[in-house]
């Protein structure tokens, strides 16, 4: 297992600089004439202006040289400077980060706390009404598209009933707390301002609500079968033998054994949330990296794309490292090709 | 992108006959393959239908559902309910081609890699490391902004990022089977290559892969679906589900605009997992 | 100007008393005016900003000499306060106010004249329009005068546009600013601001929040807010929202369709003509087909009543010339109306048949506008003159980029003023070699769309002032209609919708929202 681990971590550079190589490919290879972004129009005939735009960029350098530089700047936390924002990606990223996370990261504990709430009552209540009930909310969450979900939801909860407010993540009035972590939950806790904390959960309800409902049917289905299964095994069944009621049975013996398949499969839930983030992040005007992915894509931005995709990627390889390290761990006899 | 690590195992045999297997089947994935075969027989046949073109502007602008008009009419006074059902003609078609495409390319090269190893192997394994090294969307995003916005562009994105699942389903399938004895023998026996990967081999790897492609089937429908709703995609006026809903989201008083469309994705999307599911506990079944 | 009310539809029937967070708007903060919109800022660096947000960024920061009164006609002193031009319009001498900069140092001629340099040197997005300057020279702390190449009777007029905003040169030089073709300062201007105006820049970041934060030291009268906060949220519906809700005061985006649906009583909505206009442009050096003739059948395609309908709900008006309504020399021309059957003969005569064509245009909504919905509109007339049009939406980006390899014969934008005068239109729109559309419809292929005499009538128009110049703008306006390369669609009604708490709410043909007139009651 260790040595399964070690070649994982070996891997990692490798992938990277993979990663890195793609994303730049892709950043140059494109259909779009980068020059389009940032000269003017009126002024694209002239010669004398679109060279000094070009060495300014340094789009006059050839590719090999081009791709040296980009990766030694990688090296140095330097992604380049966003054509539309005009500013360094790596900065752009970096205030974007903390609201996608925050974001991802309630919605991880809201899905998974629905997944195992859902699980519980379906194998509690196996073969009747609850059961499908629960099973067909559970999938419902993942097969809807969470831009449409998120909409309708919006509309309902937001515009119909007032019940939760609308999009962003606070109110344009509201000042965001003094700025620690970049997580508007923690600061605003940090900073002793509860009131401030609980304006900042409500933003934060029905965009994670949405997301995590997404993830919400893996979940369920992981935790109900792992349960059933567990619920057939002999500490079970001598437990139900000496007299213990089915509920007691579930949580203390059953609950147990689903754990570990749950700890595997966050980390596999991790690509329905960044995907499930982009989207949600673009319905509820949410400051993060999803909505700055979106705008980049469809400005041509391609460093503030690189950028995107190099942490992303990133995130998404730790993760699935994570995931694997936990998986090896619980199943040592793992068979590694 | 369906549980992959959950190995299953093929069937030495085609038994039962269609009848047989269908009985076996729960009803939750009847209902999935009643619910996708309305869909592509909606495909075939909904030129035909009597209603409104999708393109016509037929009545008033953005009223409310009604008797004349079921699913009410978006900003320029088109059918929804009639749009929403061409949509299937856009959004259908396309996924089965994308998933047939990504099953074609991941299983070669998947099978390619499994059975003869080596170098081929590599690099075969290590391009596919790196593809699923990047989070589906931003990768699909970032290659459609490459090629240009545009239905064909965002499917090539689509094959792109799924052909590395089949791969590694397929190289799994292929280095299991290829250790048989029949597999050995045949070997053994002076076959080539080639022949025994073909006769041999592939007629016993391709469960996983199906089951995988009909989960993964509603899944294609929504990322495509994501790429036209953030403007990757289809281009207007044509009736695809995303950008439908991408039109509804800038008017979501008019609720109906998008309702359509999005039901028409839930549909497609539930009706593929409940088949898939019904497909894996068949085949899990019968393997044990 | 006409003004009038909406009715602001019935006070919300189910307003649920459970509302979390969606506080009442008594609550608000009256020092912070908050205003919705999306940000779409290129630049926060006065010489090089080309963006509606940044019209009245530049406008509350930075001051100019002259600028428009609020019947977006006439020019008032702002910085300046009186000015000379002489009788062939080539020089033009100001006065100016005693004045100081957000750090309390004099406006001076100095900073005029480097801020004009500036202006015209970094060769960015609103140099254009210190083309011809000739020299801008300080001829005491005090005095200002500037001279141009050729007689140009809008030179006032363009002074009043906010891209000529007065930097303060010193503090801006101490940044690593010059008023050379060097200059790269434009970042410095992303967290700083350096002008006279009434408010000064807070913070900015990028696609989320534009923050000013009144000058205390201002020289003039002070603003009704602290505080002003530009906060982005895209679409209509969620900028209504945002308003209803008493999240902002002002939402600068709303469609008339959206602001008929807004039940709230709170919500004032005036719907005013604008000055903006949307159009569809022809290529012919893309498609040589496109003959005078042919471009002129298929203006007459067009169905501009139902296009109105269509992409407004009726909110707008039909405009003749790429001249907004209202502008100089408009008053006597009449818009283009349907007539199907004339197109066909004339389509006909020219031999054209099956005729197909691809519109590349920016996938956007501009002033209420949804372009898809326009150009589904301009599709469906054209297939009923027999003409297939297959429709190619955009990104910005690639529209740019294609339009600039000449990928299709046909696109659709928009346009709206930076100062009140018929010469920027002409500047831009005419078929006169050299400029912008000229070289757009004609490429490499100047001599199928150049128009000669517009040339000619141009320099007439700015030697000319008063009348006279109306009358010359007119003939350029039936001009550019003849030679039908913009054949502009729709001039929609601008909706301004704001709060009823909020007071001094107007729009500005140069400025778009004069910030520092609003206050809250």
């Amino acid at each position: 297992m260790l040595a399964y681990i070690l070649r994982r971590l070996i891997s990692i550079p490798f992938l990277l600089l993979g990663v890195a190589s793609v994303s730049f490919l892709l950043s140059q290879m494109t259909k779009g004439d980068p020059l389009a972004a940032l000269v003017p129009e009126r002024m694209m005939s002239n010669p004398e202006i679109v060279a000094a735009v070009k060495a300014e960029w340094g789009l006059d350098q050839p590719l090999p040289i081009r791709y040296v530089r980009y990766l030694g700047n990688l090296l140095q936390g330097d992604m380049g400077t966003s054509f539309s924002t005009r500013r360094p990606v790596a900065l752009d990223i970096a205030e974007r980060l903390p609201a996608t996370l925050e974001l991802v990261i309630a919605a991880m504990i809201i899905g998974t706390f629905m997944g195992l709430a859902l699980g519980l009552l379906s194998a509690r209540f196996r073969g009747t009404i609850v059961d499908s009930v629960a099973r067909i909310f559970a999938l419902l969450g993942s097969s809807l598209p969470v831009f449409w979900s998120g909409l309708i939801l919006l509309y309902v909860l937001s515009v119909q009933l007032r019940i939760v407010p609308g999009t962003g993540r606070l109110p344009p009035r509201v000042q965001p707390p003094p700025d620690v972590t970049g997580f508007y939950t923690i600061d605003a806790l940090l900073a002793g301002n509860f009131p401030l904390f609980l304006q900042v959960l409500s933003h934060l309800a029905l965009p994670a609500f949405v997301l995590g409902w997404a993830v919400t049917g893996i979940i369920t289905r992981l935790v109900r079968s792992s349960l059933v299964e567990g619920l057939s095994l002999d500490y079970a069944r001598t437990a139900r033998a000496k007299g213990a009621p089915e509920r007691i049975v579930l949580i203390r013996h059953a609950l147990p054994n689903a754990m570990i398949p749950l700890l595997t499969i966050l980390g596999f839930t991790f690509a329905y949330l960044i995907t499930g983030a982009v989207l949600t992040e673009a319905i509820f005007s949410w400051p993060g990296i999803g909505s700055y992915a979106v705008r980049a894509a469809a400005s041509l931005d391609y460093p503030a794309i690189g950028g995107v995709t190099i942490v992303g990627a990133v995130a998404f390889l730790l993760a699935n490292l994570v995931t694997d390290i936990a998986y090896a761990w619980a199943n040592p006899r793992i068979k590694v090709h | 992108m369906a549980d992959i690590s959950a190995p299953v195992a093929a069937p030495a045999r085609r038994s039962g006959g269609f009848r047989r297997t269908f009985r076996k089947l729960p009803v939750t994935a009847i209902i999935g393959a009643a619910i996708l075969l309305f869909w592509i027989f909606t495909v075939l046949t909904v030129q035909f239908w009597p209603m409104a073109e999708p393109l016509d502007m037929v009545g008033r602008r953005l009223q409310p559902p009604s008797a004349e008009h079921w699913l009410g009419t978006d900003a320029l006074g088109r059918d929804v309910f009639s749009r929403t059902m061409h949509g299937a003609v856009w959004s259908i078609p396309i996924a089965i081609l994308v998933v047939a495409c990504a099953v074609a390319i991941g299983s070669l090269l998947g099978a390619i890699s499994g059975f003869f190893g080596g170098w081929t192997d590599g690099i075969i394994m290590r391009l596919v490391d790196v593809t699923v090294a990047f989070p589906p969307i931003l990768l699909a995003m970032a290659v459609a902004a490459m090629l240009g916005p545009g239905l064909t562009n965002a499917s090539i994105a689509m094959v792109i990022v799924w052909w590395p699942i089949y791969a590694r389903l397929m190289r799994a399938q292929v280095l299991e089977v290829k250790e048989r004895e029949h597999v050995e023998a045949a070997i053994a026996g002076g076959a080539s290559p080639l022949r025994v990967l073909r006769v041999h081999v592939l007629p016993l790897c391709w469960t996983p892969t199906l089951i995988n492609a009909t989960m993964d089937f509603g899944q294609v429908v929504l990322l495509a679906a994501s790429l036209s709703f953030i403007g990757l995609g289809a281009k207007p006026p044509s009736p695809e589900w995303g950008s439908m809903i991408s039109e509804g989201a800038t008017r979501f008083y008019d609720w109906w605009i998008a309702f359509g469309p999005g039901m028409a994705i839930l549909t497609v999307v539930l009706a593929t997992s409940f088949l898939g599911d019904g497909l894996r506990d068949l085949f899990d079944r019968r393997s044990q | 100007m006409k003004h009038f009310k909406l009715k602001t539809g019935l006070a919300a029937a189910f307003v649920a008393s459970t509302a979390l967070v969606g506080q009442p708007a008594s609550a608000q903060d009256s020092d912070t005016l908050v205003i919705a919109r999306t940000l779409a800022v290129n630049s926060l660096d006065p010489s090089r900003a080309f963006c509606d947000t940044c019209q009245f960024y530049l406008t509350a920061v930075y001051e100019t000499l002259v600028t428009l009164a609020p019947d977006n006609q006439s020019l008032v002193p702002n910085l300046a306060e009186s000015w000379e031009v002489n009788d062939d319009f080539t020089e033009f001498t100001f006065k100016l106010k005693d004045a100081t900069f957000a750090d309390g140092s004099p406006v001076e001629a100095s900073d005029v004249a480097w801020t004009f340099n500036r202006l015209k040197n970094v060769q960015a997005s609103p140099s254009f329009l210190m083309e011809g300057l000739v020299s801008a020279e300080a001829v005491d702390a005090k005095t200002i005068k500037f001279t141009v190449e050729a007689p140009n009777s809008e030179f006032l007029n363009k002074v009043s546009a906010p891209y000529t905003g007065i930097i303060n040169a010193e503090a801006a030089m101490a940044a690593g600013a010059t008023d050379t073709a060097e200059d790269n300062a434009e970042s410095w201007f992303l967290s700083n601001s350096a002008g006279s105006g009434p408010f000064t820049l807070e913070s900015f970041s990028p696609d989320a929040e534009l923050r000013l934060a009144k000058n205390d030291a201002y020289w003039g009268e002070a603003p009704g807010f602290n505080e002003v906060v530009v906060t982005e949220i895209k679409d209509a519906v969620s900028q209504a929202q945002a308003l209803e809700t008493g999240q902002v005061d002002i939402a600068m985006q709303i469609d008339p369709d959206t602001a008929n649906s807004i039940r709230s009583p709170e919500i004032v909505t005036e719907v005013i003509p604008s000055y903006n206009f949307t159009y569809v442009g022809f290529i012919p050096a893309v498609d040589e087909v496109l003959t005078k003739e042919v471009r002129q059948a298929l203006a007459l395609a067009i169905d501009y009543e139902g296009m109105i309908d269509f992409t407004v709900g009726g909110n707008g008006v039909k405009q003749a010339a790429p001249i907004p309504n209202g502008f100089p020399g408009t008053a006597d021309l009449t818009p283009r109306s349907q007539d199907v059957e004339k197109a066909k003969q004339m389509l006909a005569d020219a031999g054209v048949s099956d005729l197909k064509m691809v519109a590349g245009y920016p996938n956007d909504n501009a002033y209420g506008v949804d372009f898809n919905i326009m150009m589904q509109k301009v599709q469906q007339d054209f297939s009923n003159v027999g003409v297939e049009l297959e429709l190619k939406p955009l990104t910005w980006a690639v529209w740019r980029d294609e339009l600039g390899s000449g990928e299709w014969p046909v696109t659709a934008i928009y346009y709206a003023p930076d100062y009140y005068g018929s010469g920027q239109y002409v500047a831009y729109f005419s078929m006169i070699e050299g400029y912008p559309w000229a070289g757009r419809a004609g490429r490499d292929k100047p001599e199928l769309v150049v128009n000669p005499k517009e040339a000619e009538l141009y320099a007439k128009a700015l030697a000319a002032s008063g009348e006279e110049a109306d009358a010359v703008y007119a003939e350029l306006g039936q001009e550019m209609m003849d030679d039908a390369i913009i054949i502009p669609l729709v001039s929609p009604n601008l909706v301004l919708a704001y709060r009823d708490d909020i007071e001094g709410v107007r729009y500005s043909a140069c400025c778009n929202l004069p910030l520092s007139e609003i206050t809250r009651k």
